[in-house]
């Protein structure tokens, strides 16, 4: 049995989870409102599409793969852009 | 050799991918309310949110994602015929569930002590429904895991695995949202 895609996948979880993490402080968001809010969605989309395709098992099946990753990236996008509108109206 | 249909190259059980499909669009509905009602009031919401326990819920966060990679291997070594490593990582992961659990619940307790409730803000009223409403699935989720420990049967702990990733992929859409977009 090899775990070696689970590991990967975890470790990069982690890794954008605590990329997520450093983007918490208060000055970022002070500075630059914008920038952080799409790091941190994208970050979120990255890490939703490790969960499908690897922990999911999605990475076996590419077609129902891109089908959620489609879907996955119209609610990211939409919520991104509710976030954005109160600093451009 | 004949080529799959979409629904038989589809892992694990068509139903549970419905419940996945479903949970999201409830979830990602819940928080496209959340930031449309936000759109009026920002300052409000952002200082309410300035009283969340953001290292906390990053902590969960690792925690999930861990406990959801011992659920993966469970399924795994339980296929290569392992069983008792299995039942161990199946266990350790509804532990791990157990661990979320314990840090919400003192964020909650944290919240109540400070005169917080669903009704002190707008934003309060979501966040404690969406966490609360997630931290019942995690709650579900241990029950589920410790249950395929015990009945290891190959589906079951395939089932079982998929409502934890499930779990797993509503936190990491649910947290940036309400902890993160400041």
């Amino acid at each position: 049995m090899t775990g070696r895609p689970l590991y990967i996948a975890w470790a990069l979880l982690v890794a954008l989870s605590l990329g997520s993490a450093a983007l918490s402080g208060a000055g970022v968001w002070a500075q630059w409102p914008v920038a952080a809010g799409v790091a941190v969605m994208l970050l979120a989309w990255q890490k939703a599409r490790i969960i499908l395709a690897q922990y999911l098992g999605l990475s076996e099946a590419p077609r129902w793969r891109r089908g959620f990753d489609m879907g996955l990236t119209a609610l990211c996008i939409l919520m991104l852009g509710l976030y954005l509108a109160p600093l451009v109206v | 050799m004949a080529s799959k249909t979409a629904l038989e190259e589809l892992p694990g059980e068509v139903l549970m991918w419905i419940l996945i499909v479903s949970e999201v669009l409830v979830f990602g509905a819940g928080l496209v309310v959340f930031l449309s009602v936000r759109i009026t009031d920002p300052i409000g919401f952002a200082n309410a949110q300035d009283m969340l326990d953001r290292t906390g819920a990053g902590i969960n966060t690792i925690v999930l994602i861990t406990s959801g990679l011992l659920a993966a291997l469970a399924g795994r070594l339980r296929h290569a015929g392992a069983r008792a490593q299995a039942r161990l990582a199946l266990v350790a992961a509804a532990l791990l569930g157990v661990v979320f659990l314990w840090i919400k619940g003192a964020e909650f307790a944290a919240k109540a002590a400070q005169g917080i409730a669903w009704d002190t803000h707008a934003f309060f009223n979501f966040y404690f429904m969406l966490t609360g409403f997630h931290a019942a699935h995690v709650a579900a989720g241990v029950v589920l895991l410790l249950l395929v420990a015990w009945r290891d049967h190959v589906d079951n702990i395939e089932d079982a695995s998929a409502f934890w990733h499930m779990v797993d992929l509503i936190w990491v859409l649910l947290f940036p949202v309400i902890y993160l977009l400041q």
